[in-house]
């Protein structure tokens, strides 16, 4: 019996607290260059995936497919340390250009190539950086998958089937969801878990394989730019809200707070 | 060469009531009731009429069609309900093939959808199907030069981008809760609700739902539609002492919400968690007790039109952002707030 194949897709993205706004130039967001962390809801679909692997049993692996530039390497050696078995990243500069869309046709296809009998596809529900949250329904959609987003928990019921809850308007929903399937992780109830020693040597023993189109068998015209069908005209930071009135009411909490309700009613808040 | 692509669509989602709860009814309606707003300009801009498409099951009935057809008194020109067994309850998959089916046998010029967990789910999936440009978490949208353009705001709210979808595609966008007024609803305006059918299976959809659990009814606004929240975070040292804000809440007629290291720390709920990994509000006021402002909350409250901010250490990043703040102690200032609010009568202005 072939292993139960858990396929975790995560993203690099700028460290939106260090991100100075000299360091945004031209029409797209910064894809290297800056601090880069691990996209944070992705944290959350490592986690659940290797939960899921737990509950699946020993015969289950869970291998991380990340796209980005090549310093996206530390990252997801960092998964490798907190317990992925495998890991691939997806690097070439026609990857970087595009959009959702083909970053969708290049994961799609990393996953058909490289852990073809995978069951279970795991995002973080939306990326830091482009907020986009549209590449794993659109992953879902080019593999012919069932797919939920917005997700807080999944749990295996037989290696066929998944119970998914979600929060949405509408309250907290449960779905059962029959395999394959894309889950979008929000940010779960649980622990993030932290790697221990004999990970982190793991991970420094693993190569990470870097992969290019050609070598996962992609179409030149479903790679990159040539598949988009959007595009990012350009890109800027929003004004800063000054600061405004700061008063002390250390000594004086009463006066502070008879200011405080002159300030709301003079602007008209209440 | 394909024929042109004509019309202004936005869509709605009306899966049959489950358990009580509300797909198309309360505020989920005005979100539907908003897109009309941007699809009027559009549709007077490129001189094409504006088609109201309600997706959702079989049934027909006097309630449902009364829904549909009261958003010609928002301005639509044509309001159409695509009905069918599968799309009694929601499920990605069938929506995503309903609506493709529509979109490629009707070539509309834009598609406009209400940022709902709904479209969350099945718009990038039409997208893929219809080959048709998504932009997503919209502010604002624009047509020039035959492209539609979607402000939108990444990098956790602190950039702001233009994302631009090319002619020749039908061109999409999810646009978010609030950033536009509805239109005010002429009553004079009436039509007959036009029906396409689509051809889906259920072998097509292998998510099923199971139950909903509504969250616990507060008497409080969901935290995305408040015009006033009071948080707090960990300066209120207990999870008990969360109830100098629920005071104040009250006060107020607002909503609580709460910083991630209470939310972390069990005091509170994931679902009032105000910032990055939580929800990004916009209300009319806003109110800090005892948060200090790490950027991960800024960036989901900065927005904010009036923030005011109560903390100890008057080096606090969230005096950063505030249009008023109080350096001192939150248990002495926040119950004399409370009072005097209760005894001056002050409420928020409409």
């Amino acid at each position: 019996m072939s292993p139960f194949n858990i396929v975790v897709f995560v993203k690099q993205v700028p460290d939106n607290t260090k991100l100075k706004p000299e360091q945004l130039t031209g029409n797209s967001l910064p894809k290297e260059g800056v601090d880069m962390i691990v996209n944070p809801f992705d944290e959350y679909a490592l986690e659940t995936a290797l939960r899921l692997k737990e509950a699946a049993g020993a015969e289950a692996q869970v291998t991380v497919i990340s796209l980005g530039a090549a310093s996206a390497k530390e990252i997801v050696k960092k998964t490798i340390a907190a317990g992925a078995d495998a890991a691939y990243l997806l690097s070439d500069p026609v990857f970087l250009s595009g959009d959702s869309t083909s970053v969708a046709y290049a994961l799609s296809g990393a996953l058909k190539q490289l852990v073809p009998d995978a069951k279970i596809a795991v995002f973080g529900t939306l990326s830091l950086d482009a907020s986009d949250g549209q590449t794993g329904p659109k992953v879902a959609e080019l593999l012919d998958w069932a797919s939920l987003t917005t997700c807080k928990n999944a749990e295996i019921v037989d290696l066929e089937t998944l119970n998914v809850w979600r929060e949405t308007e509408r309250g907290i929903e449960q779905y059962t969801m029959a395999l394959p399937g894309v889950i979008c992780m929000m940010k779960c109830d649980y622990e993030l878990r932290t790697a221990n020693i004999k990970g982190v040597m793991k991970a420094n023993k693993t190569e990470i394989p870097l992969k290019t189109p050609a070598e996962l068998a992609l179409e030149p015209a479903l790679v990159g730019a040539a598949v988009a069908t959007s595009q990012s005209e350009n890109v800027w930071p929003r004004p800063a809200k000054t600061a405004g009135i700061k008063v002390d009411g250390s000594a004086d909490a009463k006066a502070a707070v008879d200011k405080l309700i002159a300030y709301l009613r003079e602007n008209k808040v209440l | 060469m394909s024929q042109a692509k004509q019309g202004i669509w936005v869509i709605v989602e009306a899966p049959a009531q489950f358990a009580g709860s509300h797909s198309a009814g309360g505020n989920a309606q005005e979100r539907y009731q908003e897109l009309l707003t941007p699809g009027r300009q559009l549709a007077a801009q490129l001189g094409q009429p504006l088609t109201v498409v309600v997706l959702g099951g079989s049934g027909s009935d006097a309630a449902s069609d009364a829904v549909a057809s009261s958003f010609y008194q928002y301005g639509a020109d044509h309001v159409v309900a695509v009905r069918h067994d599968c799309l009694n309850e929601f499920q990605p998959q069938a929506y995503a093939r309903a609506l493709s089916e529509c979109i490629d046998s009707k070539n509309p010029a834009v598609v406009l959808f209400a940022a709902t967990a709904f479209a969350k789910d099945y718009a990038p999936r039409v997208s893929i199907r219809s080959k048709a440009g998504l932009i997503t978490n919209v502010n604002e949208i624009a047509y020039e030069n035959g492209a539609l353009i979607g402000t939108k705001a990444c990098m956790a709210e602190s950039l702001l981008a233009k994302i631009s979808v090319a002619a020749g595609q039908t061109q999409m966008a999810v646009i978010r809760g609030r950033m536009y007024e509805k239109p005010t609803p002429d009553t004079a305006r009436s039509g007959a609700v036009e029906t396409w059918s689509v051809n889906l299976n259920a072998e097509m959809s292998r998510t099923k739902l199971v139950q909903i659990q509504q969250p616990e009814n507060t008497g409080r606004k969901k935290l995305e539609e408040a015009e006033v929240i009071v948080s707090g975070g960990r300066g209120l040292k207990e999870a008990a002492n969360f109830n100098l804000v629920e005071a104040l809440a009250n006060a107020l007629g607002a909503s609580v919400g709460a910083s991630r290291a209470v939310v972390d720390a069990g005091w509170r709920p994931h679902s009032e968690q105000v910032g990055q990994t939580g929800k990004t509000v916009s209300p009319k006021l806003y109110v800090a007790l005892g948060i200090s402002g790490a950027i991960q909350h800024l960036v989901g409250m900065r927005t904010s039109k009036t923030i005011i901010a109560i903390n100890r250490d008057a080096d606090a990043p969230i005096f950063t952002v505030a249009d008023f703040g109080i350096v001192g102690d939150v248990f002495e200032i926040a119950p004399l707030l409370t009072q005097a609010l209760k005894e001056q009568n002050l409420v928020l202005t409409a």
